[in-house]
């Protein structure tokens, strides 16, 4: 008798332990390590955490309420209005206001513009444009459109990096960026005190941090996912978060449509996603993953030599340039499709930047940030410049205007991409938002073990 | 040229010759030497060059050996074997290659085709031939890049022990500029390395390219020099020599050996240049020619003072003997040769000595002769010339004397004419003796300057009337343009050359041509009186001018021995020239006058 008693007291303690380390903890600073600026335009972690959007997408893909609580469109998507939710302040304590959001979203959006004009009325945005935007919402979710504040309520200097979102900026030094959470933020308070994010340290050596339990997040690389699960890491991953394509010029050398298209049917993309991402991508020809338009087996990824070389007939292409980041994962990529390229007849040089605006050829990673299909085609059109969004509102629609942009081949899909971190054991309930970035705010820190 | 001088010139130029001859059959050899040591040098470097380079494709042999040995790479080939999967280790080979300091490092799976490539990492999954050549040692390949350039390299093919069926380990070192700069070169070796342009580039293969030729410092300096060498091994395949001069200093030059690396296929990938310095062996040589031509000058020069003293001893004898000669010719009787030793030269200045007192003895009996002789001549002449006036005078006196007897009307006209003969003989006495006593007393000239023109001029004007009236003789001028200035006295040449005119004169009587002329010879002025009479003799010629000598009737003798002392007195010289019945020409040379 006595002896169940122990056992079950034992239990109960045990039982009490778990719970009390799985509940949420408010307090603690999470730490994060980076390898490019997490200010960087537009998907630099520290944005997610200091702005907010007017909009923002679930990790159902649907649109949430943001700093708007609610929209309505005319008949044909020519005008949107946003109502702005009341009460936000920016961490200056400026309140937000329609004429605030209509001068940061100037700002942010100087050119390609999803609208033709945005312009406040009372407490609303109102945009309006010539073209229908059935996918405005969506798109204002983007990290392209997150609010900042541009100017004070006094009309003094702004300071930089003042948004309304869970954390606000603390300090900044040496490559170390360190947000306090937003007491008085609209969205609640995050449950860490602060956030540290130590930004350029190599992969390599945020993995060793996490290792020696000096960081909580990292970044895992796709074509490293493979390496951290074997290394018994706890990696989150979001599938489909990037694409990675090639941009094709359609100025200068490959002005050829025919050109254009003997590239397209060069490109190998099978070893790209087998063996330089290490079977983390998957191989797509399409601009929408497979999962989200359930139509992308319709565009053929397997390479065609021949059709390669009867498309170009003959014609001999000048030396093309293709511009490539310089991390080395994407040079590889790039010097792999060069070697495609050549056995079809093109004669390509990588350089050392995908900045170069001259590029025949381009290698890019197109952030996937989630949406419905629609919206998605709308962020990857206008992230490859076009200007004419999609207005497709079915499947069938959506295919076709998917298919007559990549008939142009002046983008050619080539793996969608994870995008992954992994975690400390001190990190609870982090997930990975549709565009596949941490969401840090709803993110907690246990006890350490 | 002096008989010194002849000697030193014929000592010198022997020894000279002889020392150059030495000299240049020392250089020539020593110049032999040198090449053969120099060639000996290049064989022996060139060789141990070889040496070195296969020593390096064995390291990189065994560092290929030693990687495939390592169980790291084995458990990599065991996983790849066992999983059939590859991608994992895209990114091993150059981690590999830095760790065993290779440059290229490819894994190739058993079906050829590559895992992971340490120099072009995007290649995978494409073939490797070089693959088939395992357990072979160390080859020559040309690698391609990703920048589309191309790299020489040593390769060897190495099976990653334990993995069935075999994974296999492709690793190189670069033969660039690097790979050169490692190999240890003798001082004064230069190494290069010609890359022949793949096939395919827009270069001819054997045609030969500057910008493929590296040295271990970067491009070479005068690259195009090495065109020629450098064809020729790639067109013949085999290892080439030549002396190749780099500035056209020939300090400057190298022997440069190219040797011609080839692939396992035969074709060559590249020429290895060795080029050995000359500079040194130029030096030593120039330094040995420098010594040599010190040496061949001081022993010349040595050889010039030794002829100079041998010239002098064995010409010194001699000199005193010709100086002796010309003193004896000159008129020194007492002039004596030194008789020193008992060699040719001494018997021969006895033999001199002996010979000049005997002329002079000889010579002193002859003048004593000659003197006899005079004497004789002028007792002989004196007598003659006096005996004719005594005659008539003894018969005046005998003629006065019978005539005494006469009336004195007639005695008085005898004594008259009588008289007057015996005072004209008793002038014509002192004519003759007046003759005489103006030979002996012969005064001093006074000398001015004067043109031989006006002297001749003047001979001309005094006797040209007289010579055209009764002997019916032309007088004829011949005188030069040019002035004739002579430094005499007048009176005395104007005396000399009118007796002159007046034997020509007389040796025209019955008329005939009378030529005058002047004429500058060299440094001399030359007059000539001939006249066209009878001529001499050659025996007439010989003794014309001595004193009392003539030709003539009623002549003393002593016209042209005044002529000569006239002549002579004024440094001067007189010569006839004549042929019998063709006249006779009188010579006079005197010294021009100086400015």
């Amino acid at each position: 008798m006595f002896r169940r008693f122990a056992i079950s007291c034992v239990l109960l303690l045990v039982a009490l332990q778990s719970g009390a380390r799985t509940r949420p903890h408010y307090g603690g600073t999470l730490r994060i390590e980076t390898e490019g600026d997490p200010w960087q335009q537009p998907s630099g972690i520290a944005r997610r955490l200091v702005y907010d959007g007017l909009t923002r997408i679930d990790a159902a893909g649907s649109v949430q309420s943001a700093l708007a609580t609610g929209w309505e469109a005319d008949s044909g998507n020519h005008r949107w209005e946003f109502h702005l939710r009341p009460v936000v302040h920016f961490h200056d304590g400026s309140s937000l206001t329609a004429a605030a959001v209509v001068a940061s979203l100037n700002l942010s959006c100087t050119a390609n513009c999803p609208w033709s004009a945005v312009h406040a009325v009372g407490s609303s945005i109102v945009f309006t444009n010539d073209a229908p935007m059935p996918n405005l919402p969506a798109l204002l979710a983007g990290d392209d459109f997150l609010i900042e504040a541009v100017g004070s309520a006094e009309g003094s200097a702004p300071q930089a990096n003042v948004g309304t979102g869970a954390f606000q900026v603390a300090s900044s030094a040496s490559g170390q960026l360190a947000l306090k959470a937003n007491e008085a933020g609209w969205q609640g308070r995050p449950f860490a005190d602060t956030i540290e994010i130590r930004s350029h340290r190599a992969v390599r050596d945020q993995w060793l941090d996490l290792s020696l339990g000096k960081t909580d997040v990292v970044e895992v690389p796709a074509e490293l996912i493979r390496q951290a699960q074997q290394q018994k890491m706890v990696v989150v991953v979001a599938p489909a978060a990037e694409l990675l394509a090639v941009q094709v010029s359609e100025t200068g050398a490959l002005s050829n449509p025919q050109l254009r298209a003997a590239i397209a049917c060069s490109v190998d993309r099978a070893p790209l996603a087998n063996v330089i991402f290490q079977k983390q991508g998957e191989a797509v020809a399409s601009v929408l993953p497979q999962s989200l338009s359930g139509d992308a087996f319709l565009f053929p990824v397997d390479r065609d030599l021949n059709k390669s070389h009867a498309l170009r007939g003959g014609l001999t292409a000048p030396a093309l340039t293709f511009a490539a980041d310089t991390d080395a994962i994407m040079q590889l990529a790039a010097q792999r499709i060069v070697l495609n390229l050549r056995e079809a007849g093109f004669n390509a040089t990588v350089t050392g930047t995908a900045a170069t605006q001259h590029a025949d050829l381009t290698l890019r990673r197109i952030p996937l940030q989630g949406g419905s299909s629609s919206a998605v085609l709308d962020q990857v059109l206008r992230a490859a410049g076009e200007t004419q969004l999609g207005t497709a509102s079915n499947p069938a629609a959506l295919y076709k205007a998917e298919h007559t942009f990549l008939e142009q081949h002046t983008l050619i899909p080539l793996v969608d991409l994870p995008r992954a971190y992994a975690l400390g054991p001190r990190v609870r309930d982090l997930h990975l938002n549709a565009g596949g970035m941490p969401d840090l705010a709803d993110a907690s820190l246990g006890d350490t073990p | 040229m002096s008989l010194r001088q002849r000697l030193l010139l014929l000592f010198s130029l022997t020894v000279a010759a002889a020392v150059a001859a030495v000299a240049w059959t020392v250089l020539v050899r020593i110049r032999h030497v040198f090449e053969q040591r120099d060639q000996e040098e290049t064989t022996l470097f060139v060789s141990q060059f070889q040496r070195e380079f296969q020593h390096r494709s064995a390291e990189t042999a065994a560092a290929v050996d030693r990687l495939a040995s390592t169980e790291h790479v084995r458990a990599i080939a065991f996983e790849i074997v066992q999983s059939g999967d590859a991608a994992p280790y895209l990114t091993e080979a150059p981690v590999l290659a830095q760790e065993s300091q290779l440059d290229f490092l490819e894994i190739i799976t058993p079906d050829g085709n590559v895992v992971s490539s340490a120099q072009w990492p995007a290649r995978f999954g494409y073939p490797e031939p070089a693959a088939k050549e395992t357990g072979q040692a160390a080859f020559l390949k040309r690698e391609d890049l990703p920048d589309g350039s191309t790299a020489l390299g040593l390769f060897a093919v190495r099976s990653i022990h334990g993995a069935e069926p075999s994974i296999r380990l492709v690793g190189g070192r670069r033969v660039d500029r690097q790979f050169l700069a490692d190999l240890p070169v003798a001082p004064g070796m230069q190494v290069a390395l010609y890359s022949v342009p793949p096939p395919g580039a827009n270069a001819t293969q054997n045609a030969f390219d500057t910008k493929q030729l590296v040295g271990t410092a970067g491009d070479l300096p005068d690259a195009e020099r090495y065109g020629s060498l450098v064809e020729s091994a790639l067109k013949t395949g085999q290892q080439q020599t030549a002396l190749i001069d780099l500035t056209g200093q020939r300090e400057n030059s190298a022997n440069v050996t190219a040797i011609p690396l080839k692939d396992q296929a035969g074709n060559v990938l590249a020429v290895l240049l060795v080029a050995l310095s000359r500079a040194g062996m130029v030096e030593a040589q120039q330094h040995i020619r420098a010594i040599a031509y010190g040496v061949a000058s001081g022993g010349i020069l040595l050889a010039i003072a030794f002829s100079l003293w041998i010239a002098a001893r064995v010409s010194r004898p001699i000199e005193q003997l010709a100086h002796a000669a010309e003193e004896v010719a000159a008129g020194n009787w007492d002039a004596r040769a030194p008789e020193q030793g008992n060699d040719e030269i001494g018997k021969l200045a006895r033999s001199f000595n002996h010979m000049t007192a005997q002329l002079a003895t000889q010579r002193e009996q002859l003048v004593q002769s000659e003197r006899v002789a005079a004497w004789r001549e002028l007792a002989r002449r004196l007598a003659h010339e006096l005996k004719n006036p005594l005659f008539p005078l003894q018969l005046t006196v005998e003629n006065l004397v019978r005539a005494r007897a006469l009336p004195e009307s007639e005695f008085d006209e005898v004594f008259r004419e009588s008289t007057a003969t015996l005072g004209a003989e008793i002038a014509n006495l002192k004519t003759i003796i007046g003759r005489f006593s103006d030979f002996s007393k012969m005064p001093k000239p006074e000398l001015e300057r004067i043109d031989a023109k006006d002297v001749l001029e003047r001979v001309r004007s005094l006797y040209q009337a007289t010579a055209a009236g009764e002997a019916q003789i032309d007088f004829v001028l011949h005188i030069a343009r040019d002035p004739m200035p002579l430094m005499v006295d007048p009176e005395l040449l104007h005396r000399a050359l009118s007796n002159l005119v007046l034997n020509a004169m007389d040796a025209m009587p019955n008329g005939g041509q009378l030529t005058l002329a002047a004429q500058p010879v060299e440094d001399k002025i030359e007059l000539r009186i001939a006249d066209t009479g009878q001529g001499l003799t050659p025996e007439e010629c010989e003794r014309l001018f001595t004193p009392y000598y003539t030709t003539k009737l009623h002549g003393t003798g002593l016209g042209l021995a005044i002529v000569q002392s006239v002549v002579n007195d004024h440094g001067g010289t007189i010569a006839v020239e004549s042929h019998t019945g063709s006249g006779a020409t009188f010579i006079i040379t005197l010294p021009k006058a100086t400015a």
